[in-house]
């Protein structure tokens, strides 16, 4: 048998329990931004998605990177271009992502009836500027990640997906409280 | 030029993912009420949902290479290594959901506000076991439907179980507030 249970929880624990530490940040984030968020529930709807979105971005071009690694494609330098390409296109795939689902969050809102309190133009701005700035860092987090990982002999597809997830969480709500302090919504 | 290939394949994914996350979202949104009369609970959603993540897709993970080693297939699904992981992702659940209630309700009292502990643990608890046992059984279905149409489990696990994951935590979540709120 390869698997026992007592194994699985012994390894997953330790980094678990870190990302819980810094989730837990984001969380506190949002518990002190309450009163305005009740206010503008539009933004309670987008939270989920920016952060979901820079997460598998990050974690499909750590993947990339992983395999690129592996294989031998992509060499451990700076100025490789198989990455600078690959790191490209994921913020370039962002600035699409983020743009669709923008428009479509703010209509399904309003369709769904919910109290809007912002028009769609500075919605898209604050979201979109939210999440290009989000995919920026996450791509550059996931090539370190992935960089260092391999050069010290750790297996970068453990390692970048829990990294780029936990970092894109957080730092998407800090963003994007950021960028609505920037638009001058509160 | 392996860049094209990647939007091709990827951009169509992370929009329909998107989409999905906008239900997570909807359920987060229908929740300000609640959210308003159980300080604290706002605190656990980001780490709650990233425990499921992190959980069920290390679950996908390792059914995926379980295949790939030959230890599993569509034939011989429920042995012994599907009932450890099983198992083991169990435990994390608990374990994990324990450490974000306490950590929720500890951060909070250090910024000043005063969750019911019993309440907030409570409900991640219950909301971290019956997403764990739902996503668990979805894990196993996915898996099986894979195994047998012959694709690689590595490429569907990551991103299906990330998206269904959120809805169903944060489901979950919503669910065990509303019954704590009227039990307890």
């Amino acid at each position: 048998m390869i698997y026992s249970w007592k194994n699985i929880v012994k390894h997953n624990l330790p980094l678990l329990t870190i990302c819980i530490f810094i989730e837990i940040f984001a969380g506190q984030i949002l518990q002190g931004k309450q009163e305005m968020l009740v206010l503008f529930p539009v933004f309670l709807v987008s939270i989920p998605v920016i952060n979901g979105v820079s997460g598998n971005i990050g974690s499909v071009l750590g993947a990339r990177l992983a395999s690129g690694l592996h294989v031998g494609y992509i060499s451990l330098s700076i100025k490789d271009k198989e990455m600078h390409d690959n790191l490209l296109t994921s913020i370039l795939m962002g600035f699409i992502t983020y743009f669709v689902l923008a428009i479509l969050i703010y209509f399904i809102a309003l369709l769904g009836d919910l109290q809007m309190g912002i028009g769609l133009i500075e919605f898209v701005i604050v979201v979109l500027g939210t999440g290009l700035l989000l995919v920026c860092v996450i791509s550059l987090v996931s090539v370190v990640t992935a960089f260092w990982s391999f050069k010290k002999g750790l297996d970068p597809d453990d390692m970048v997906a829990p990294v780029v997830t936990t970092v894109g969480d957080t730092l998407g709500i800090v963003f994007l409280f950021l960028l609505i302090g920037v638009v001058g919504i509160w | 030029m392996f860049a094209k290939e990647m939007v091709k394949q990827s951009l169509p994914l992370f929009i329909l993912c998107g989409l999905g996350a906008v239900f997570a979202g909807s359920t987060f949104a229908g929740m300000t009420s609640i959210f308003q009369e159980i300080p604290g609970l706002i605190v656990v959603i980001p780490a709650i949902i990233a425990l499921r993540g992190n959980i069920s897709t290390a679950f996908g993970s390792r059914l995926g290479s379980a295949y790939h080693l030959g230890v599993i297939d569509a034939e011989n699904l429920w042995n012994e290594e599907l009932r450890q992981n099983i198992m083991g992702s169990l435990v994390l659940s608990f374990l994990v959901s324990i450490i974000v209630g306490v950590l929720a309700y500890v951060t909070s009292l250090l910024l000043n506000v005063q969750p019911d502990p019993v309440k907030l643990i409570t409900i991640v608890l219950l909301a971290g076991i019956i997403s764990g046992v739902i996503l668990t059984l979805l894990t196993i279905i996915i898996i099986y439907l894979v195994f047998r149409r012959g694709y690689d489990p590595d490429n569907i696990t990551g991103p299906a179980l990330a998206t269904f994951g959120d809805i169903v935590t944060m489901f979950c979540i919503f669910g065990s507030a509303v019954l704590m709120e009227a039990i307890l």
